[in-house]
């Protein structure tokens, strides 16, 4: 069996590492305005950040010259896929909401 | 990244028409799901549907009224499971109500999220730091034998 080079219990070990999750739970980030939360250098957090990603964590995308990191749905309960489906969820009662209350005034007239 | 969930529905008819598809539980179920609200703060009520296996969720929300301002607004929890008791998505929900000329404007906020993520990113966390402390535990065992604990 292959091992990771850094396993899940390695990554969050550390207190940064937490704290760089904690930060990205709450929005997508580059890797310079993460590093702003932190008193360590850049080659530093971008240490952290590659044993984050190694340890699927984190995905990271190039855009332009920024390098944005973002946490990875997979191992956090899809919160994504709970908001899509409630969203769609809602939208199908409304629209169902909808017809019952024309029809209900239609039968009135 | 969204965290809450917003729609916003006009319906041309009055704002006391609609409020009783709202906090009607037998309307309620005409379009929502089968229910046992009542309009009273503090009221602990059920929604029922089909367990949603994507989400790992049995189909029970798990709800308390949380204000009722008559024809205005409404606000109930919105919670969900597994099954056995266990909470994994614990959101809130809120319909607002506004009166226009030729109808009703209603406004639905399912907000929440986020902490839920939070729970999630702990539940894992604690979830893994088990497991891997299991791991280590079997590689000292190999090592060192399991005369040590």
């Amino acid at each position: 069996m292959v091992q990771p080079s850094f396993d899940a219990f390695q990554a969050i070990a550390d207190p940064s590492r937490r704290k760089m999750l904690r930060l990205l739970s709450k929005d997508s980030l580059t890797i310079n305005s993460l590093g702003e939360h932190f008193d360590m250098s850049r080659p530093a957090v971008s240490k952290h950040v590659k044993i984050l990603h190694a340890a699927g964590f984190i995905s990271i995308q190039d855009i332009g010259r920024e390098r944005h990191c973002t946490l990875k749905q997979d191992g956090f309960h899809h919160l994504q896929e709970w908001i899509d489906y409630f969203d769609k969820f809602w939208v199908s009662k409304l629209k169902k909401l909808e017809t019952l209350l024309n029809n209900k005034s239609q039968n009135k007239k | 990244m969204t965290k809450s969930i917003h729609h916003q529905f006009f319906f041309p008819h009055p704002p006391e028409m609609v409020w009783e598809y709202l906090t009607n539980a037998e309307l309620m179920a005409q379009w929502l799901m089968k229910n046992d609200f009542q309009p009273i703060v503090g009221h602990e009520f059920q929604f029922r549907t089909n367990p949603i296996p994507s989400l790992d969720i049995d189909g029970i929300m798990y709800c308390t009224v949380l204000e009722i301002i008559p024809f205005k607004k409404l606000s109930y929890s919105w919670k969900a499971g597994p099954g056995g008791g266990k909470i994994t998505l614990d959101t809130v929900v809120v319909w607002e109500l506004q009166s226009k000329e030729k109808g009703t404007d209603l406004l639905l906020e399912h907000s929440g999220f986020l902490e839920i993520e939070n729970l999630s990113l702990y539940n894992g966390m604690t979830d893994g730091w088990l497991k891997n402390v299991n791991k280590i535990a079997e590689r000292l065992n190999a090592k060192y034998g399991t005369t040590i604990i």
